[in-house]
């Protein structure tokens, strides 16, 4: 029993940072203060370095000393690492402000080294206000779509993006930019004490997928798959989830009883011409109560004059 | 002979003609309208092209969506020389679908198409176009499915509305290229060999623009200025708007711009709040107003307006379109799992239809209109949660 949930926790933990890694493109981290995103964004980091992928980092929020805390030496290594924190103005290189991170990003656009490779940046919620929007946007564009080889040729490059951003940082307008241009959203949420990543795959062709897994990350970075949050604290259940019942409120039945629908099936229509009708149009009287008229003439009616002693003929 | 063709089309189908235009009011009038482009009436001659057809209301030249439903809700198709914007879903799903329906729409018809992408090469956009439904499976598609919405079940014998068993069910004819609408089966992809039998043209930004621009502030974005200038070299280089006249055999230009006003095409209209150059997707849309109007043009335009909150900027676009519709999906939304909407996709909300020569507007009556993607088609229905419950 313990042996197949083990099994089953290393399938799920292996399946959920490889279904983020694998597909390529941009993946959104969006995190928030009470859920931050940066041990995940170092997981995912940690999986790419094992599996022997080039990792480049530009990082730009924390200090490199601080970035590489918890990572072991031989995966601090595979990183190359830009950093953007010491030296945001990018001084040492001698470009101009504006050629700081968006040089650093360009040149990593037109690296030519193949193979399957993951760029993390860190984090996108320190670019956006210092690169103008637009230019941001068709970077990231031009960096996650290096997988469409030019000319033809048969190397495939497997780019990888993965951005961390800070949801509170940003209106609704730069946030909802910024995911239509990812192929895979994560967003971290959770409840008390349990952290889940509810993660959202755009694939062409297709209708966006979700999902929500349950997780924490160990100091060493690497990611444990939960079932689900602690059965004390469970979240209380969407009002718009329960069913709605659209008959509550009609002012027609839409249920017939058994008799009703007999009576319904056995009603002859006026327009349906049988024969019983036939006999009871041609024949009334015949013992049933026809219509009497009764009238009572006005007062002013007894008009002896007759109208036409007025013509002239 | 091709005139012929066309007119003889044209004629056979008024009937359904009818029974398209008047939507709540069925009748079995069949209504002979005008023969246009008639060899042997001696009349006055209108040079027919393919693929369009009169306007029954005002004789105004209409082509066709990709849609023959999405052509109905429009009063019978999109006029030559506006624009349809389409406002995308909020994770971009459908609105490609209703932008390559459009397209493949051209190439079957053969009118020329230009295709301008920031996000993706047109190439591929265009591989990506689905084929056309031929005949047999397409009456198969029809019978699945309640295609129009005040058809009453034929299987169960009418009793209180017997007369409605009269009415002749739609037409179900052969699939050919004299046909308005067509068709298309989402699952395939379209020959290539029809693609490469047909004329296309493709604006791919990151291709045109490798330098940066100067931008001036209170002009266009670069983008867009080399759009309109990629578009008015088509027009006048081959002849769309008259100014060729040695080509006898007129065409329509069938335009599709995607995702126009998102930051991949240097605009931050959409992901800034206090963005600088606010006019420049509005002056985009004036322009190019402008070209189609004197031009065989049509054009359609996908926009992400989801992703702003401004009433103001949406209000300003919709203005400078002639046709709007707008997508709202159920992914992600409550309605995802609500009962009363499982049988659909989304709803399909007709913001505007033009008023050309007009003091009024072909408004369809129906307001409530969701939209459905099955396997194969992709279905425009008056929302009808009630009914759908009672089946259950």
């Amino acid at each position: 029993m313990l042996n197949n949930n083990d099994n089953w926790r290393t399938w799920r933990k292996s399946e959920m940072l490889d279904s983020l890694l694998a597909f390529g493109g941009l993946v959104l981290l969006r995190d928030s203060v009470e859920w931050e995103g940066r041990s995940l964004l170092k997981a995912l980091i940690k999986k790419s370095a094992l599996c022997r992928e080039q990792v480049h980092i530009l990082g730009c929020e924390v200090s490199k000393e601080e970035f590489h805390e918890g990572f072991t030496s031989d995966i601090n290594n595979c990183l190359v690492y830009h950093d953007l924190f010491r030296d945001p103005l990018n001084e040492k290189m001698g470009r101009p402000f504006l050629g700081g991170p968006l040089g650093a990003l360009t040149a990593m656009c037109r690296r030519t080294d193949p193979g399957p490779v993951t760029i993390a940046l860190d984090s996108l919620s320190w670019l956006l206000p210092h690169l103008p929007c637009t230019t941001l946007h068709q970077n990231l564009h031009a960096l996650s779509h290096q997988n469409s080889s030019p000319g033809g040729s048969s190397s495939v490059q497997q780019v990888c993006v993965l951005g961390l951003l800070h949801e509170e940082l940003h209106g609704p307008g730069p946030l909802g930019a910024l995911s239509s241009l990812a192929q895979t959203e994560v967003i971290v949420g959770g409840t008390v004490g349990q952290a889940s990543a509810y993660i959202l795959c755009r694939r062409p062709q297709q209708r966006p997928t979700h999902q929500t897994n349950w997780f924490s990350i160990l100091p060493d970075f690497s990611l444990d798959v939960q079932e689900g949050p602690p059965v004390e604290s469970q979240p209380h259940p969407d009002p718009h989830t329960s069913l709605v019942d659209p008959m509550t409120h009609l002012t027609f039945n839409l249920r017939l009883s058994k008799k009703e629908r007999e009576a319904k099936d056995s009603l002859t229509l006026p327009f349906q011409f049988s024969s019983e009708k036939q006999q009871a149009l041609l024949c009334p009287g015949q013992g049933q109560a026809t219509s009497h008229i009764f009238y009572e003439p006005d007062a002013y009616d007894e008009d002896q004059e007759d109208p036409d002693d007025d013509l002239d003929i | 002979m091709a005139a012929e063709a066309t007119c003889g089309a044209g004629a056979g189908s008024t009937g359904s003609l009818a029974a398209a235009v008047g939507m709540s009011n069925v009748t079995s009038f069949q209504r002979r309208g005008p023969r246009v482009g008639g060899a042997d009436s001696g009349g006055p001659r209108l040079m027919s092209i393919a693929g369009t057809r009169p306007s029954v209301r005002n004789g105004q030249l209409l082509v066709s969506t990709g849609l023959p439903a999405l052509d109905q809700l429009l009063g019978g198709g999109l006029a030559v020389g506006t624009v349809l914007l389409i406002e995308e879903d909020k994770y971009n799903t459908y609105s490609p679908l209703l932008f390559k329906y459009f397209l493949a729409e051209g190439i079957i018809n053969g009118h020329t198409v230009l295709v301008a992408s920031a996000k993706e090469d047109p190439a591929v956009i265009l591989q990506e176009l689905p084929a056309p439904l031929l005949d047999d499976s397409r009456k198969q598609e029809l019978d699945e499915d309640i295609y129009n919405h005040k058809t009453p079940e034929s299987n169960s014998k009418m009793k209180i509305a017997w007369r409605y068993q009269l009415l002749p069910k739609m037409e179900a004819g052969p699939v050919s290229s004299s046909r308005f609408g067509h068709y298309y089966d989402a699952s395939k992809r379209i020959p290539q060999e029809l693609i490469e039998a047909s004329k296309w043209h493709g604006f791919f930004l990151p291709e045109k623009i490798s330098s940066t621009l100067k931008e001036e502030p209170g002009s266009l974005t670069p983008g867009y200025i080399k759009l309109l200038q990629f578009i008015q070299n088509i027009i006048y280089e081959e002849g769309f708007d008259g100014s060729n006249p040695q080509k006898k055999q007129k065409n329509i230009l069938r335009i599709g711009i995607q995702s126009l006003g998102s930051p991949l095409w240097g605009d931050d209209i959409f992901c800034t709040e206090n963005c600088d150059n606010s006019h420049s997707l509005t002056k985009f849309l004036y322009i190019l107003r402008g070209l189609l109007r004197t031009s065989l043009s049509v054009c359609i335009i996908t926009m992400p307006t989801h992703l702003t909150q401004n009433k103001a900027v949406i209000a300003r676009v919709t203005n400078l379109s002639d046709t709007v519709v707008g997508l709202e999906s159920f992914i992600g939304s409550e309605r995802e799992t609500n009962p009363l909407y499982k049988d659909y996709h989304g709803l399909i909300h007709i913001r505007q239809i033009p008023r050309l020569n007009n003091l009024i507007c072909d408004e369809s009556d129906v307001k409530d209109l969701a939209f459905k993607l099955k396997r194969k088609l992709f279905t425009i229905e008056v929302r009808d949660f009630y009914v759908s419950y009672i089946k259950g």
